[in-house]
Parts: structure tokens; sequence; C-alpha cells
């Protein structure tokens, strides 16, 4: 139906608007926008809280329920990557060991 | 292009090669998913190359599929990119000196993953200008492997079984790239805190758990590190 093209092509370009202004905000202004110094101490602690706020819920929601237990392997394979992330250093030791132990204890 | 320039391009594609593993099967996935919401193929492929921001598109397409109206899908895809608003202020220092252009096109090809890389490498006092060529490298490889796993995804994605749990993939590529940044205990505690902000915060609509997550976990290191600080002073 042509109004639902329509709209199918106003979500891509506004989400595309989305995608780029909110990853150029303080990029693209260069040196014109300058941070306080109190914003960059908070921004140190904002990347690894960002990436962790994402990999949880992925780990310990089964079908939007929060599922802590070793019944849950997404949770157990995930611990697995941690470990194997810590003590190797190794994207590709992580990727690897964590998806075989999602496809081999389910 | 001079030695080190190519030389920091080339680091940085290096180092990402292995990221590939995780962005393949997410891509695959997005592929997949955009063409059971309905979209056709044209307009996949669209979406894939401009919008280029895989998480945004997984939270929009099952609201899109419920026919929600424009402004919630736009809001869910804000709310959700609002961590590139954080990385972009990381970034900033690093990129003021580069031309408009090479400014404009680092930010559309910033991705989780090479952010994370690119931070635990440099500090934004570092000498070095050949950075944003290490940021390119890095960059230009997932966005080559997003886009061809998305092609794959929209075009054969038929042919992929649901058990294989691709997606899962992306998560654990992210596992990886968190653990240098975990590099003292405020950082860690502001980790923990966020991860369990957002489990709890998961069902909040629009996704502002993910926002509540990183504010709570920011004010968690600030308050570790400064009470260390306290502690040895």
């Amino acid at each position: 139906m042509a109004s639902e093209a329509w709209s199918t092509w106003a979500l891509i370009v506004g989400m595309a608007l989305v995608a780029f202004f909110t990853r150029a905000i303080f990029v693209l202004p260069g040196s014109r926008l300058r941070l306080p110094a109190t914003a960059e101490r908070v921004l140190r602690y904002a990347p690894a809280a960002a990436l962790m706020a994402i990999i949880v819920p992925d780990l310990a929601l089964t079908h939007g329920a929060v599922s802590i237990s070793i019944e849950n392997p997404r949770l157990v394979a995930g611990l697995v990557a941690f470990a194997l992330a810590a003590a190797t250093r190794s994207i590709l030791a992580t990727i690897v060991g964590g998806m075989a132990v999602l496809l081999l204890i389910r | 292009m001079q030695r080190e320039q190519t030389s920091a391009l080339r680091k940085g594609a290096v180092a990402s090669i292995p990221l590939l593993l995780g962005i393949v099967p997410w891509g695959i996935v997005a592929g997949v998913a955009m063409v059971s919401a309905g979209l056709t193929r044209t307009e996949a492929v669209a979406m894939s190359l401009l919008v280029f921001a895989g998480s945004a598109q997984l939270a929009v397409l099952p609201l899109l599929v419920a026919k929600a109206p424009l402004w919630v899908m736009y809001a869910t895809a804000l709310v959700v990119n609002l961590r590139y608003v954080v990385y972009s202020a990381v970034l900033a220092p690093h990129f003021e000196r580069l031309s408009g252009a090479w400014r404009a096109l680092l930010s559309y090809i910033t991705v989780d993953q090479i952010f994370a890389l690119f931070v635990a490498r440099y500090r934004p006092n570092d000498a070095g200008p050949g950075r944003h060529w290490f940021f390119l490298g890095g960059s230009l490889v997932m966005w080559t492997g997003w886009q061809t796993s998305s092609l794959i995804g929209i075009f054969a994605g038929a042919l992929i079984p649901p058990e294989w749990s691709l997606e899962f993939a992306a998560t654990l590529a992210l596992i990886a790239v968190l653990m240098p940044l975990l590099f003292d205990r405020a950082t860690v505690c502001a980790a923990l805190a966020a991860g369990a902000v957002a489990l709890v915060a998961a069902k909040w609509p629009l996704n502002v758990g993910l926002l509540a997550a990183i504010a709570v976990g920011v004010a968690v290191g600030l308050a570790v590190a400064r009470f260390g600080a306290a502690r040895r002073g």
C-alpha cells in the first residue's frame, strides 16, 4: 500500500538522521564545543557502563523474565565468555568459546 | 598516503578482524529481521546502509510489526542510540583537529566495538596523529562485514536455521571488547552497577532502562573513585 511505503521510508530516513546525529553531536562541531573537566571524569566510566548495560540483559533475560540460574544457557555461556576474555584477552577465543558452550549445553 | 597512516589503518583493520565473528552473525540476523518485519528488499538494503545501527534497527522492527506510530519508533531509535552521544563526547577531543568531512565520516561509521578498541588504546592527550586512521581501518572492516552480512540475511536468510542462535555472537563480541575497558576498581564497579540496573529496568518503555543503567553506572564509578582517593589521601 502506498501510505505504508511512505511511512516505511519516513522511518528509514528518520532513523538515519537519529543514528548520524547521536554519533556526530560532539565529534562534528570539533574544537568549537569543549567539554568541561568534570564531564571528562564522568565519561571515563560511561563506555564500560554502556557496554555492560547492553550485555547483561542479553544474558540474563529469557523471554523478558530475569533468569539467573545454571539452567539458563546464555548466562552460563556468557560467564564462560567473561572468563575467557579475562584469561586470554582474545576476541576470537571469547566468541568461539562462548558460542561453543551455548550450542553444547543447550 | 604516508607510511604511518597506512600502518595505523592496517593495525586498526587487523585488530578488528576477529570482531567480524560477532558482527557477521548479527548482521545476518538483522537482515532476516528486516525482511520478516515486512520491509521490501530495497527498503531493507536502504535501512542497512543509511541507518547502520544494528541495535536500533532490531529494537524498532517489532514496533513496526505492531504498527506503532512513527514517533514511538523514532523515540526508541533515539533512546537506543543515546549511548553514541556518550561515545561522541569521548571521541571528540581525539578528532577535533580533523577536517569536517573526516569528522562526518568517522561519526557515521562509529560502532560499539571499534569505539571500545580505540578508547582502550588511545588517551585524548597522547601525541600521535595517526589515530583516526586506526579508527577508520577498524570501522571499515566492521562496516563491510555488517553490510555484507545484512545482504546475506536479506536475500538468503531463510536458509539459516534459527536454532543456531547467531545473534548471541554479537553479545560475546561486546564481552570481548568490554574486558580491556575494565582497567580499575571504579570502572568495574561502574560496569557491575550498570548491568544490575539494566536488568531491573529492562521492561521500562522505549528502552530508557539503558540510559538509567549508564547514569547509575557512572555515578557509582565516580563514587568509588572518590572513596578510594579519600582513603589514600
